[in-house]
């Protein structure tokens, strides 16, 4: 019952184009047997799954068979960054810096949330189609302990041009400094548009880069040889760390620190089930319907499917952790109806496209009672919208139902079910 | 007349038996027996005969012996495996083992997808779609003219009917459930854990 990978094959979802990334080549072959992922491998996707970074490519979703697990990543439409250099070859210092920004923000940022990338080169370095630097592959290194023991496979896979040199002695290592060191070689070579250090032959090569012997180019500013001068340092507890980065002088031009981004909501349900969690895209779009919902959507709400009441008798009299309503008016009426119900109820909104958040103002049982919503559309004469319990007391949620419903009587047309909601 | 004996389970499985099932599924010895207590109360509460009926299976989920549902009897169906109009209790361990936490995704997407081949010809065909979203609709005392449904399943088969053929096969079915999987947020229980 394994899946096939079928790698590469790209979807458009829902007015977004992602990329089904079959981690099959990169490793991610679990032991045969092994029929759930070893907890280390779980807790390191939570991780990732954090991570939400403007210039880190995004893990939307998660799943796992038996013997993989499939990631469902950001898709990048722009390309490599390097197919740039590749065309039309170094750049100048200002754009390169532009780039060196973007991609110290994104390393710092995933570092503060103890992710490494550990294997940063041009292959992992995407642009979005605002020209925007996206880093991909970050922490999944981790995953691939079995390549590195295997001296064929390990150089077989890539160039080792952009590994620190401790990486490369293999005594164990700080992943923060390796990876400020491969940001240095990615620096050194927008501007150069060529190898700090290249040798065909392997031996050579680590010897250029254990002695780290690095002379830049006459076109280099004098700030920009001193950064990378101190970047690419063998010795990575005298190395510069990102923070003396962020305060280097040639480094500081033009420097607009990053948005911060907010990650409250972030499900890590599909890390142990499958959830549904591609809300909150960072490029906040504008549409003009709501999301459709497909058929098998639809069926999937079946109470003939809600096997959960054979368990529990006292359940279902109660109103679960989510519910919806189907409505016959428009959309946008919808929307607006729902933001005046929830004014007298002490709640407030936040609103994007047809999904909105509502919290409420004072702290329950188990904290602010918190509510996701979104409106589908079933048909262009039927919507449906959902409520979705995402913090707070399920009891509290059940009686803001109440009062939202009878706030909403008019627009309501057929509640979930006749289960539910006595 | 020995082995038959282990098939059906009159009283509390016996030992050997619920060690086999707990080898063979998801579930912990204590577990299948904590499904057995289950089982017992779903099957004696009409025909009092140690089996599952469907009267007893629509009882347990609506609490209504006579409240006929299409994916209900789907369910019912799967469940039954040897066909015989009963769901015994090595059926129903086997079979939710499917909704446990812990069943890798495959197994799910491969479980719903035989749920949903009502004709069992190893593909989800078009009028099999309509007939279920007729049926949904139904259920949900929804109204929607014909056109609109005939709307959505062409919608939808565009999305998951990626060789065009009208038909769904196992293969576009895992692409499909893949990028959508909250269409298969039914296929976990929470309590099996």
């Amino acid at each position: 019952m394994s899946v096939r990978p079928s790698v590469g094959i790209v979807f458009p979802v829902s007015a977004l184009l992602i990329d089904i990334w079959l981690l099959y080549k990169s490793g991610l072959i679990m032991s045969a047997g092994h029929l759930f992922l070893p907890f280390q491998i779980k807790r390191e996707i939570a991780t990732m799954k954090l991570i939400r970074h403007p210039n880190v490519v995004q893990l939307h979703e998660v799943m796992a068979s038996k013997s993989k697990i499939y990631m469902v990543l950001e898709f990048v439409e722009g390309g490599e960054l390097f197919d740039k250099i590749v065309n039309s070859g170094k750049l100048g210092e200002d754009e390169a810096r532009r780039y060196f920004h973007q991609l110290i923000n994104a390393v710092d940022y995933c570092h503060s949330r103890g992710v490494y990338h550990r294997d940063l080169k041009p292959e992992n370095l995407l642009l979005d189609s605002y020209g925007a630097l996206k880093v991909s592959d970050f922490g999944l290194s981790a995953f691939s302990p079995q390549t590195k023991e295997d001296g064929l496979l390990h150089t077989a896979c890539g160039t080792p041009n952009y590994v620190a040199p401790e990486v490369l002695a293999d005594k164990g290592y700080d992943g923060m400094a390796a990876d400020v060191w491969s940001c240095g070689i990615i620096l050194f070579v927008l501007m150069a548009g060529y190898l700090p250090f290249d040798d065909p032959n392997l031996m050579t090569l680590y010897k250029l880069i254990a002695r780290a012997n690095v002379s830049c180019p006459p076109w280099f500013s004098t700030g920009a040889r001193n950064l990378i001068k101190r970047i690419l340092d063998p010795n990575p507890h005298t190395r510069i760390t990102i923070a003396q980065i962020l305060e280097d002088e040639w480094f500081k031009k033009d420097y607009k620190p990053p948005q911060s981004e907010h990650n409250e909501d972030v499900s890590l349900e599909d890390v142990d089930a499958a959830f549904d969690s591609s809300e909150e895209h960072l490029v906040a779009e504008r549409r003009e319907k709501p999301e459709s919902m497909n058929a098998f959507a639809l069926i999937s709400r079946s109470e003939g499917f809600n096997l959960g009441n054979l368990f529990e008798k006292e359940m279902m009299g109660m109103v679960k952790r989510e519910t919806s309503f189907a409505s016959q008016r428009t959309p946008q009426e919808i929307m607006s109806k729902i933001e005046e119900a929830c004014g007298p109820l002490g709640f407030n909104v936040r609103k994007q496209n047809y999904k909105m958040k509502l919290k409420g103002d004072k702290t329950g049982r188990k904290g602010h009672l918190s509510v996701a919503t979104e409106v589908f559309e079933v048909a262009p004469t039927l919507h449906m919208v959902e409520l979705r319990k995402t913090g707070g007391d399920t009891l509290e949620f059940h009686s803001f139902y109440k009062n939202f419903s009878s706030e909403l009587k008019d627009i309501v047309w057929k509640t979930e079910s006749n289960t539910i909601a006595k | 007349m020995g082995c038959a004996s282990s098939k059906q389970f009159k009283r509390a499985p016996r030992h050997g038996d619920a060690a086999l099932l707990a080898k063979e599924t998801t579930f912990s010895l204590d577990e299948v027996k904590a499904l057995y207590e289950l089982f017992e109360k779903i099957s004696y509460s009409i025909f009092k005969d140690g089996l599952i009926h469907k009267e007893e299976f629509q009882l347990a989920l609506f609490r209504n012996s006579n409240r006929k549902n299409l994916f209900a009897d789907r369910i019912f169906d799967l469940f039954d495996m040897k066909r015989n109009g009963v769901i015994e209790f090595d059926e129903f361990v086997r079979s939710l083992q499917f909704f446990h936490p812990d069943t890798p995704m495959a197994d799910k997407i491969a479980f719903a997808f035989r749920l949903y081949d009502l004709r069992g010809t190893g593909s989800i065909e078009r009028e099999e779609l309509k007939e279920m979203v007729l049926a949904i609709l139904n259920e949900s005392d929804l109204l929607l003219s014909d056109d609109a449904v005939e709307q959505m399943v062409d919608q939808t088969f565009k999305e998951a009917d990626l060789n065009g053929d009208g038909r769904i096969d196992p293969d576009e079915w895992k692409a499909f459930t893949s990028m959508n999987p909250a269409l298969l947020k039914y296929m976990t229980l929470p309590y099996l854990k």
